[in-house]
């Protein structure tokens, strides 16, 4: 709860109160998620927005779409999911929500595996 | 009359000279110059590696080092913390691609595997997010909400 106060002043409240329209699906989203955190992504599609700059802490002005590339696991246990910008190629993660899109979710789980570089048969014996 | 003979350490030591200054060795792109010693495991690694320009970590286990800022071999960042491979994401013509994780600053950087890394450390970075069976299985029963017992339910009445 902290850390959401801390990066407060540097986002503006309007984002946390209200919508945005998510950059790839058109959807419009609200602001908070379930939980009560703020939400960074489309829940439908899960492209993100590079509004905010994760190097410095205060607003980009690249303000690219965002594109999800892959989930990372924390030790936690916790999904996370690694955004890449499109524009500038910065890389962010952020936490999964609990009403994201499963199905996207699943599928950049398992998307290393429907294209390996090698044959995975010799890891059946391992 | 006999010469007094020295003990052999004595001479030992008169007879050392001082060592040569090998500057030849450690130029910049002498001896060594294309290696370097992975943070992790301490294993030496050629840069020459098949199927990339661009190796920035081990083959073994893939640990890299925060050298580099945006391009590769820059060599502007300042943070020099050892970076762990966090997961695996794949380009679109379906080429892997490891996510390195900086432990003393938490930048994110993505770098092609090469041709020689480790497929074993490859497979269990990608396999990662299955590993832990409690989001995993959630995630699939939302998707696919319990298979076998709908077709239990279904093949029941065509039995009796």
């Amino acid at each position: 709860m902290s850390s959401t106060n801390k990066s407060l002043p540097s986002t503006p409240r309007t984002i946390l109160t209200g919508t945005f329209t998510c950059a790839w699906c058109g959807l419009t989203v609200s602001a908070a998620a379930g939980d009560g955190t703020r939400r960074n992504h489309c829940p439908s599609c899960l492209h993100s927005q590079h509004v905010l700059d994760h190097v410095e802490g205060g607003r980009s002005d690249c303000q690219g779409r965002m594109l999800p590339i892959a989930i990372a696991v924390l030790r936690t246990g916790d999904w996370m999911v690694i955004h890449r910008c499109v524009r500038c190629d910065e890389l962010t993660s952020n936490p999964v929500c609990a009403d994201d899109n499963q199905l996207i979710l699943m599928r950049m789980a398992v998307r290393p595996l429907a294209q390996p570089p090698f044959p995975l048969e010799a890891f059946g014996d391992l | 009359m006999p010469r007094r003979v020295n003990s052999p350490r004595r001479r030992a030591q008169a007879a050392r000279r001082p060592q040569r200054y090998k500057d030849v060795l450690h130029s910049q792109h002498g001896h060594r110059g294309r290696d370097f010693r992975c943070v992790g495991c301490r294993l030496d690694v050629s840069l020459d590696a098949p199927g990339t320009t661009h190796r920035n970590h081990c083959p073994n286990c893939l640990a890299s080092l925060h050298v580099d800022r945006r391009i590769p071999g820059d060599r502007a960042a300042t943070c020099h913390g050892r970076m762990e491979a966090l997961s695996m994401s794949v380009q679109p013509d379906g080429e892997w691609m490891i996510i390195h994780h900086c432990l003393s600053c938490g930048e994110l950087s993505a770098n092609r595997i090469a041709g020689d890394d480790n497929a074993l450390a490859l497979v269990r970075l990608a396999l990662k997010p299955l590993r832990d069976a409690s989001i995993a299985q959630r995630t699939l029963l939302a998707l696919c909400p319990r298979p076998t017992s709908r077709r239990r339910v279904t093949g029941h009445p065509r039995r009796t």
